[in-house]
């Protein structure tokens, strides 16, 4: 047994820390399993005074460390891409307070997203970021990625519900930031802090805003001939200034591998797109809310729009939208799910570039995206046994980030840089915009232990700067 | 090299038409006689870098409605204006978002923005108030319940900093997780950090409805109760409760959304708390936002504390205007009795202990320099602030820009 591995043992318990390979194996990715690189130790912390005690042991042993949540994440963050230690936050999953009445709730970072709704559902209260993965992702990985979801569009991202954090800072020294009032003073750290991707220090509680539930739901479902004229109508809403809670567009292709899985929600197969528009508030506005919508999918020529009856249908309409990802997961032994973000004017012209870049690499490339925010998910199924086609997936995505970015969009709405688009960063920031970044993670980690390697770009590329780090094509396939 | 020789060659590197001789501005007790006023985003990053390279100290301007914000200076040579970098280059209509430089009025923003049927979702204090000042101090009016607060709001900056670059964080897109969050950083740093030069912001579709209700209430508890509650009704956008000296209460509620939502709720506010129709608007209720004379501070409570945390203020001799959707209290100390220093440790300790016992914070906002004299305006030093010094100490090693000033005397 190594010094480290004796040493976080000593911390956290033997069971609570794992060095055998089999164990390693289960965190050398994240849910991008093409980012694969293989941590020396895991360990499990069960309090702040632990994940205090790891960071100072791996500081003193210079080893960088990895803060990881759930590992449901799509861009290589919370993976040891420079070797050390991950410290998996699982354990730290306790609900340690619900205030109803000033409406916020106090938790650990492994608390599993969908549950903290559920918890606090008999208040009439609910956690409102809910990224697709929110029944495995916890609150820890969601404040790094700054998560977002199918209803950002109307109650905004992460950020916009963290008051609070409790960080141990990568020296070890533990600090509360922000304040459940949502107006602390000084800077405003826990903006900083959420959406820094796990580099500025380890979250072990965060104080979230809780939003009160709306009264009434309205779900639409409009089948159009193609995915441009489905694009078109969600400019026409956003224009219009109805503000929708959830605006969300699956393609044609996604459809038909959603009908032939155990996902399948009635549509047919000859539809080009399918819009699910949610619309909520009180009761006795969203009846003109419905009819306005109905009209502009019209006005696009859908050729037909239904309203949810019921709890049960609304569930068969989101069945085809939740359910995309498992459904393609039929199609090959890989996906590889994109995330970019383009003005939402410009996203009838970017899907069809978008869906060109798939043909002309011969690719397997479909699209379910949250159009009310412009955040494209150009999804490609693949398998990377097939030297060929992986570096043909790598490639057409470069193309597709060329794209957005062209259009005036960016490279991540909601999975973050991680170590895959951390060479593409430059594509839309300069070097001063990085170098203020830069200064941003400085002042957290001088000596850059912090899960390194992640978000801003080095210049050399991965495998030079780290031997360890393996290359695309040396992932074995589980 | 004196201050006097420094701003010569200043002038040498600006340009003299960028540099203003005035009467001098009193700030803290400082006489600042001379204006750096860049014309444009590259000039602004040049200006910058030559204050780093003459060791001046700058103390940075927008419409100045919030200059007074801030501890006494530890050094101030010049103010530095962003008035000439007005613009609303881009609004875009389709998309709810527009980029607007940092010197724009926001009364001009505003109506630009209205006139394309969008709203622009803020509403600080001050007829002269700029975008960029606005940002940097992060103010809120009482729709920030409704609008979000101006970090929430920012979907891009561009900065100038002290070493001369100019950085751009975040960008047009209403969903981005494009590398570090720095807007959040810089909305609320007071200038410290780097300079604003413009910013995208997302904005808000403009109401079908809106109608502003009054109540009078006789009770200041129930007051704060009822205040919550319409704060919370589903279309309400703003709320303000004013509490005199008098004992009077009032408490305002502006609505706003499609119109069957809004009178629905307006008819249940008049049929609960009596509230009638307000032709005034808003301006005049949060008059004490602004108010300069005596001691002004800004609380921020949990909602369950405020109405004990008003009666605590307003047994310690404050007027009072509270956003109860938002926990935001300001409270006004008169300096009017024989003893202004001792009025003025009296109300200080009244309001620091009322944001104690509240799990709350607060901000002294505008006093006479006496009364700053041996505290810091931001509150009770918190042991986060020391990565403020961290990060000051990387964007503005040097310290150009409103130098101890803020929080922790940074």
């Amino acid at each position: 047994m190594s010094d480290l591995t004796a040493a976080l043992e000593a911390i956290v318990g033997a069971g609570a820390c794992l060095s055998r390979p089999e164990d390693l194996f289960v965190y050398q990715c994240d849910g991008l399993t093409l980012c694969a690189s293989q941590p020396d130790a895991v360990v499990l912390p069960a309090s702040a005074a632990e994940v205090q005690a790891v960071v100072r042991a791996c500081r003193e042993r210079g080893v960088p460390f990895v803060p990881r949540g759930a590992g449901t994440g799509l861009s290589g963050g919370a993976t040891a891409s420079q070797g050390g230690v991950v410290i998996e936050c699982s354990r730290m999953n306790r609900i340690l307070e619900v205030s109803p009445e000033d409406r916020y709730a106090v938790v650990e970072p492994g608390v599993v997203n969908a549950e903290l709704s559920r918890a606090v559902a008999q208040f009439g209260l609910f956690y409102a970021p809910d990224p697709s993965s929110q029944l495995a992702c916890t609150i820890g990985g969601n404040v790094a990625e700054n998560a977002g979801g199918p209803h950002t569009l109307k109650y905004g991202t992460t950020t916009n519900h963290v008051l609070a954090l409790q960080l141990v800072l990568p020296d070890g020294e533990l600090v509360e930031l922000g304040s459940p009032t949502g107006f602390a003073e000084g800077y405003d750290l826990v903006g900083a802090v959420v959406g820094s991707e796990g580099t500025l220090g380890v979250v072990t509680r965060a104080t979230l805003r809780l939003s009160p539930r709306p009264e009434g739901v309205e779900t639409l479902l409009a089948i159009f001939a193609d995915v441009v004229s489905a694009c078109r109508a969600v400019g026409e809403i956003i224009r219009s200034g109805l503000v929708p809670a959830a605006l969300e567009i699956v393609d044609q292709r996604t459809i038909a591998a959603v009908e032939d899985s155990v996902y399948a929600a009635g549509l047919p197969r000859d539809a080009g797109a399918i819009l699910i528009v949610e619309l909520d508030g009180p009761r006795v506005g969203l009846a003109p809310q419905v009819e306005r919508v109905r009209a502009f999918a019209a006005g696009e020529g859908a050729t037909r729009v239904e309203v949810a009856r019921d709890d049960a249908e609304r569930e068969r309409f989101w069945k085809a939208r939740k359910g995309a990802f498992g459904a393609m997961g039929r199609l090959a032994p890989d996906l590889y799910v994109h995330d970019a973000v383009v003005p939402r004017a410009r996203l009838p012209e970017v899907l069809a570039a978008v869906c060109a870049i798939g043909d002309r690499y011969g690719l397997r490339l479909s699209n379910v995206f949250h159009a009310g925010d412009g955040n494209l998910h150009p999804n490609i199924s693949f398998d990377r046994r097939d030297p060929d086609e992986l570096e043909r997936v790598l490639a057409a995505g470069g193309e597709i980030l060329r794209t957005c970015v062209a259009a005036g969009g960016v490279i991540t709405g909601e999975h973050g840089i991680g170590t895959e688009k951390r060479d593409y960063m430059d594509l839309v920031f300069g070097p001063s915009d990085l170098a203020a970044m830069r200064d941003l993670r400085d002042a957290f980690d001088p000596d850059g232990v912090c899960n390194p390697g992640k978000v801003l770009p080095t210049p050399r590329f991965c495998a030079e700067a780290n031997p360890r780090a393996r290359g695309y094509d040396r992932v074995p396939l589980v | 090299m004196d201050s006097a020789e420094a701003l010569r060659r200043l002038v040498e590197v600006v340009g003299s038409d960028a540099v203003l001789r005035h009467d001098p501005l009193e700030l803290d007790g400082v006489g600042l006689d001379c204006t750096l006023r860049p014309a444009d985003g590259p000039a602004l990053a040049v200006a910058l870098q030559a204050l780093e390279r003459l060791g001046l100290a700058a103390i940075v301007r927008g419409g100045a409605s919030g200059l007074g914000l801030g501890n006494p200076p530890r050094r101030a040579d010049l103010l530095l204006s962003t008035e000439r970098l007005s613009a609303i280059d881009e609004l875009d209509a389709g998309e709810g978002v527009c980029h607007a430089l940092a010197g724009t009025p926001l009364r001009e923003l505003r109506r630009a923005v209205r006139a394309e049927g969008w709203e622009l979702p803020m509403d600080p204090p001050g007829e002269a108030a700029t975008l960029g000042g606005a940002l940097a101090a992060a103010a809120v009016g009482p729709r920030a319940q409704a609008f979000g607060r101006p970090r929430d709001l920012v979907l891009g900056l561009e900065v100038a900093l002290p070493r001369g670059e100019r950085a751009r964080c975040g960008g047009r897109v209403v969903k981005n997780v494009t590398g570090y969050d720095l807007a959040k950083l810089y909305v609320g740093s007071c200038g410290t950090l780097g300079v604003i030069e413009g910013a995208w912001l997302r904005l808000r579709p403009r109401p079908e409805s809106v109608r502003l209700l009054e109540a009078r209430l006789a009770d200041a508890g129930r007051a704060c109760q009822e205040g919550v509650a319409a704060a919370r009704r589903p279309t309400a956008r703003a709320a303000a409760l004013s509490l005199g000296a008098d004992g009077e209460v009032s408490l305002a509620v502006e609505l706003a959304g499609d119109a069957p939502s809004v009178g629905r709720d307006a008819a249940e506010l008049a049929a609960g708390i009596g509230a009638e129709p307000c032709d005034a608007g808003l301006a005049p209720l949060r008059a004490l936002q602004a108010e300069a004379s005596g001691l002004r501070f800004r609380l921020a409570l949990l909602p369950s504390r405020l109405a004990a945390g008003l009666a605590r203020l307003r047994t310690a001799g404050a007027r009072l205007l509270a956003y109860p959707g938002l926990g935001l209290v300001w409270a006004l100390f008169p300096l009017d009795g024989a003893d202004a220093r001792a009025d003025a440790d009296r109300a200080w300790l009244a309001v620091a202990s009322t944001a104690r016992d509240a799990g709350g914070s607060f901000r002294l906002e505008s006093a006479p320099l006496f009364a700053k004299r041996g505290r810091d305006v931001f509150g009770e030093a918190s042991p986060a602030w020391s990565l403020i010094g961290a990060l000051k100490q990387r964007f503005d090693p040097k310290g150009v820009l409103n130098p101890g000033r803020f929080a922790g005397g940074v």
